[in-house]
């Protein structure tokens, strides 16, 4: 952008010198290719459902539709904030120590993201099973989770942890220790420094930790389904209505859930932006 | 007063090895060494950021090794500043008297104080980020300064401005020492600075203190040859002592010998120091010195910096000497050019060479003691 006085244009191929940039060009013209997978998906799906619109209404102001969509948006907000809570803590003790046992408590972490969600959801079956080592004493207590609630919190969890604690985890590692120490000889306690230094500087990796893991919550379907299948979240909802009403009927659901996430994420995103600004020039 | 007895630290691969110093309540001291020396860690241990894995730290005759940093009262400032990039200066200066819960109205007078000492005024709401390195530093000593600290420890804090900003900056440094009575420890690999500001200084190499004395005397008899690099010797020699009468030495240098005034006895080998500055320059054929050293040479470079030429002459050993840039003109001083050089006996420093590197090792333990 440099002597152009920093203006945005859609497609940027001249370089410096106003000559053509040919490996850029080549480059955008191979990757693009990448991009017409999701765009075309996209176009084909919504020119389907643009059909029958009164249809489409009629689906997206079913309760079970409606009601199922409010129920993955919440169970993935209750994981998030689970995240938040215990994952904060333990993302701060990884990016400051260095021990072999970080890379214990890192492979454990990163688990989910290379078994097989069904793996992953038998995992969490078997531990929160009504006879399972945690479901038994929590079923006491009068928590369920087999078809509950709690079970599709639990498996969201579990397949959101490694996003939510890597990416905080980096941006606590971005903040430089010299500034903790700073704080600490002008009288603050570690716990004060890390919250008055350590969490504001990393605001915004937090923040996309909580989208990205909430995104990875929302999506999950083969874990939570071993867990509970009922109540339906949109997964299960579309996966329902695919094997008992078809394409028509589940593709106008699946329609639905990507303009509702569509329009939850181009607002989270654009709400990033005005978050954490002073790092920019970093 | 601040005391090290014995600290060791290791970091990684890094080991600061059994320190011994004692920084006094009016000194401005220094702590020079080459980079990965030690000399920041020193600083961290100071702060209590570090705890000695062996030896103790004084403060006033107490160990504080139990003591949080954030209990010291000892201000801090690293070399890259380390402003807090999500507070304006205002915030950043005043952070330290929020941590100590002083009121409001009086953070807001002393923050405007020491903005004005420091000529920040006009940058109270910038970001720290949007501030030139000089108003960076400004800002992060008036922030270290905020908590009335007893002692003020810096880091490299003049290696990153410009001249201009650096001059200004020694006299605002020696103010705070000379009128508000500030003990400050300067960590440095300049010797410039700790040559015009300093009282009493540490060399630390390899973790290890090699020296601690008053400035002026490590810079005018370094008790070891890197010592006497470091600080700027041009002309270091070895040799071997080959007579002695009544504190005046010969050396053998291999192909010269010269006569030094040393407390050094027959057969000690040795380094002998030079400066640039002390060595006369004769044309080849002058006759006629009272020097006692002089030696017939070959010019094998010169190089000219401002007023001053240091020429490189070949008398056996090549010696490095200074003359101003009209006399080497005048006397039409080039490469090739035969000359005399002389020098006084009394110009030479000479370091006694250890036996062995344990041997020395053992020394300089016990001296640091």
């Amino acid at each position: 952008m440099a002597g152009t006085g920093g203006k945005r244009r859609w497609i940027h191929v001249t370089g410096n010198t106003g000559q053509l940039d040919w490996c850029l060009i080549s480059f955008a013209i191979i990757g693009g290719m990448l991009v017409l997978l999701p765009l075309l998906a996209l176009i084909n799906i919504t020119l389907g459902q643009l059909e029958d619109i009164p249809f489409l209404i009629e689906i997206a102001t079913q309760t079970q539709v409606v009601d199922s969509i409010l129920l993955t948006f919440g169970a993935g907000l209750v994981a998030v904030i689970i995240l938040v809570i215990f994952g904060t803590p333990l993302s701060y003790v990884l990016a400051r120590t260095e021990s072999r046992l970080n890379q214990v408590v890192e492979s454990l972490i990163d688990l989910p993201l290379v078994l097989p969600h069904t793996v992953a959801g038998l995992m969490v079956y078997i531990l929160f099973m009504q006879r399972g080592l945690i479901g038994v004493p929590l079923k006491n207590m009068g928590i369920v989770f087999e078809d509950a609630f709690p079970g599709i919190v639990v498996a969201m969890l579990f397949v959101a942890m490694p996003f939510y604690v890597n990416s905080v985890r980096e941006g606590f590692q971005k903040v430089p220790v010299h500034l903790e120490n700073v704080a600490r000889t002008l009288g603050a306690t570690r716990f004060r420094a890390f919250c008055l230094i350590v969490l504001p500087s990393s605001i915004r990796h937090i923040f996309n930790g909580c989208i990205l893991a909430w995104g990875r919550a929302i999506s999950e379907f083969a874990a939570i389904i071993m867990i509970a299948y009922y109540p339906m979240v949109i997964s299960t909802l579309i996966y329902y209505r695919f094997t008992t009403g078809g394409i028509k009927e589940s593709s106008a659901v699946a329609f639905v859930m990507i303009a509702a996430c569509l329009i939850v994420f181009l607002a989270l995103r654009s709400f990033t932006r005005y978050l954490g600004r002073y790092d920019d020039r970093v | 007063m601040i005391e090290f007895e014995r600290v060791s630290i290791a970091l990684g691969d890094f080991q600061l090895d059994e320190v011994s110093l004692s920084i006094r309540d009016d000194d401005y001291y220094f702590i020079m060494g080459p980079s990965g020396a030690g000399k920041t860690i020193i600083l961290e241990a100071i702060s209590g950021l570090l705890v000695p894995d062996s030896g103790r730290i004084l403060l006033d005759g107490h160990d504080v090794s139990g003591i949080q940093p954030e209990k010291r009262k000892i201000g801090l400032v690293y070399q890259d500043y380390s402003l807090f990039p999500h507070m304006t200066v205002e915030k950043n200066i005043a952070f330290g008297m929020r941590m100590r819960r002083l009121p409001e109205a009086e953070i807001g007078k002393q923050v405007r104080q020491l903005m004005k000492q420091f000529g920040i005024t006009p940058l109270a709401q910038r970001a720290p980020l949007t501030l030139s390195g000089g108003e960076q530093q400004r800002v992060a000593i008036a922030r270290a300064l905020a908590i009335e600290p007893e002692l003020l420890l810096l880091d490299e804090p003049l290696a990153a401005l410009d001249p201009i900003t650096r001059d200004q900056f020694i006299e605002e440094l020696r103010l705070l020492h000379r009128d508000d009575g500030l003990t400050i420890v300067h960590v440095t690999h300049d010797r410039r600075d700790a040559a015009s500001l300093g009282t009493r200084m540490a060399m630390i190499i390899d973790g290890r203190l090699i020296q601690e004395d008053r400035v002026e005397t490590i810079f005018s008899s370094p008790c070891r040859e890197q010592v006497a690099r470091f600080i700027g010797y041009e002309n270091i020699l070895k040799g071997k002592v080959v007579s002695c009468d009544d504190g005046l030495c010969i050396v053998d240098l291999g192909k010269n010998r010269v006569s030094v005034v040393a407390d050094a006895h027959y057969g000690d080998n040795v380094v002998l120091c030079m400066r640039a500055d002390d060595i006369t320059v004769l044309l080849s054929d002058g006759r006629g010195t009272s020097a006692r050293n002089t030696f017939k040479g070959t010019i094998v470079k010169k190089t000219v910096c401002g007023s001053l030429a240091t020429i490189t002459v070949d008398i056996g050993v090549e010696v490095t000497a200074a003359v101003t840039r009209k006399s080497a003109e005048e006397l039409g001083l080039e490469s090739g050019v035969p000359v005399c050089l002389s020098f006084k006996a009394s110009a030479i420093h000479v370091i006694k060479e250890p036996v062995s590197d344990e041997h020395s090792a053992k020394n300089h333990r016990f001296k640091a003691l």
